[in-house]
């Protein structure tokens, strides 16, 4: 890979005495969308946590657009900009509106001015399908639209990765389909895309590159045909065999 | 006791009981808004990554939490002008308006600053979590996000401070300060009307409890409409 979008050397993460990375390899390049799929407490949403620094890693370097943010004098702010972050329970802003959701940091961070933010926000409610809920509060809203919205304000600050920490989790089934929607359109248009998790239908749709982690390392990796149909490794199979 | 006996008690305790409820609202409102000040303070000291910081915020909550207030109040208002008098060697003495305001608020700031950590701590680590992966700085998501959410789930305790501190003011007669309680007790002294005369003490505490009471409930229902 000439120029990866992120790379990760050698990262490892332990919360005391446990353990839960041991050492993650990876290049991801633009526009690429990657599944990362395995059984829980395997690591996989602590792995996504260290992509914008949410957890601080023990260990490695972690480079994006071929800058490290892993080193002492990274701009963890700055950097984060350029990371959208889906979070499993949405975690909106509960007294801000939907539109103010999605407003509130490219105002605060001097981005955009009120008016221009307010703008890109209505384009983007509209874009997810909620263009009819701009001034409701985030709890008057289902899991799925909260997600949406969740979604929309991410894309905000206009980033050029998207990370999602199993977005569709804490959905009831009848929602997920629509917030999946969502993100197999900007699979589309060419966002690059790290996403956890359990939808293996999803998986093996859209991602370019499924990765299978399991006890804190990558086990298997490849395109969705090689890890999910053909699968090499036991411990692949055996997690296959019990979400299939 | 008829009540026409507790009528007649009153019309001669009324200036007494009203000028000893001006001196109980003064220093119990400004040490409120004292120990509101002192609370956030104590507060940021705590939730802080500085270790120094977090030993004095704790330091001091543990003071006024393991010692009665009666005892805050002799030791401020007799002990500490001894031992400033001890050590410099000329004559200290504080008022007693002083000593009350400074115990009030030394006291009702310690719970307010726990008040204020709970309420803190108590919204959603994810809210902190969505702030800082939009890049917005520590600072700013606490000031525009936590505090704002942490503000309403503090307001129900923060009513019920007020109450405890209005009605820990009484505690203060001790020292001599001219509130509803040290009043209440000159009468005593003078007439023997201790039923009528406390009956009538603990009227004036129950309405102003209840109208705080009151604004807390309505407060707390628009919380959760």
């Amino acid at each position: 890979m000439a120029n990866p979008k992120i790379k990760v050397v050698g990262l490892k993460k332990a919360f005391g005495d446990l353990e839960v990375l041991k050492g993650i390899d990876l290049e991801i390049s633009s526009g690429e969308v990657v599944c990362i799929i395995g059984p829980s407490g395997s690591g996989k949403s602590t792995f996504l946590r260290c992509l914008n620094r949410l957890e601080e890693p023990t260990a490695g370097e972690i480079f994006v657009d071929g800058e490290s943010i892993t080193s002492n004098g990274a701009d963890v702010d700055r950097v984060r900009r350029h990371l959208g972050m889906v979070f499993q329970q949405f975690n909106l802003f509960p007294h801000y509106t939907v539109k103010q959701n999605l407003m509130f940091a490219p105002v605060e961070l001097k981005l955009k001015t009120p008016v221009e933010a307010e703008k890109t926000a209505i384009r983007l409610l509209d874009r997810v399908g909620l263009g009819d809920k701009v001034d409701a509060k985030p709890r008057e809203l289902s899991g799925g639209q909260q997600q949406r919205v969740a979604i929309a304000r991410a894309l905000a600050m206009e980033p050029d990765i998207m990370l999602f920490d199993e977005p569709t989790s804490a959905l009831d089934p009848e929602m997920v389909s629509e917030v999946l929607d969502v993100m197999r359109e900007l699979a589309e248009e060419g966002m690059t895309m790290v996403i956890v998790t359990h939808e293996m239908g999803f998986a093996h749709d859209v991602a370019d590159r499924v990765i299978f982690i399991d006890d804190g390392v990558i086990v298997e990796q490849g395109t969705p045909e090689q890890v999910m149909d053909h699968p090499q490794s036991v411990r692949t199979k055996s997690f296959l065999s019990k979400v299939l | 006791m008829s009540l026409s006996s507790l009528l007649e008690t009153f019309e001669q305790l009324a200036p007494m009981l009203a000028g000893g409820f001006v001196t109980t609202l003064q220093v119990t409102v400004s040490s409120l808004i004292i120990a509101m000040v002192l609370g956030i303070l104590v507060c940021l000291m705590h939730i802080s990554h500085k270790r120094v910081l977090r030993g004095i915020a704790k330091f001091y909550i543990w003071i006024i939490r393991g010692t009665p207030m009666l005892v805050q109040a002799f030791y401020i208002y007799f002990a500490v002008p001894q031992l400033i008098q001890l050590s410099t060697g000329s004559s200290f003495r504080i008022d007693v308006f002083t000593a009350s305001l400074i115990t009030l608020s030394l006291n009702a700031g310690a719970y307010l600053s726990e008040i204020f950590r709970g309420s803190i701590e108590s919204v959603d680590k994810g809210q902190m979590e969505a702030s800082r992966s939009l890049g917005v700085s520590y600072a700013t998501s606490m000031r525009k996000i936590i505090l704002p959410q942490a503000v309403r789930i503090c307001l129900p305790s923060l009513v019920n401070q007020c109450i405890i501190t209005l009605k820990d003011s009484t505690i203060l007669y001790a020292i001599g300060l001219g509130e509803i309680m040290y009043q209440a007790k000159i009468y005593v002294g003078r007439t023997m009307e201790s039923f009528a005369t406390y009956t009538w003490v603990a009227i004036c505490f129950l309405l102003i409890t209840s109208v705080l009471m009151l604004i807390s409930r309505t407060v707390e229902k628009r919380m959760h409409a």
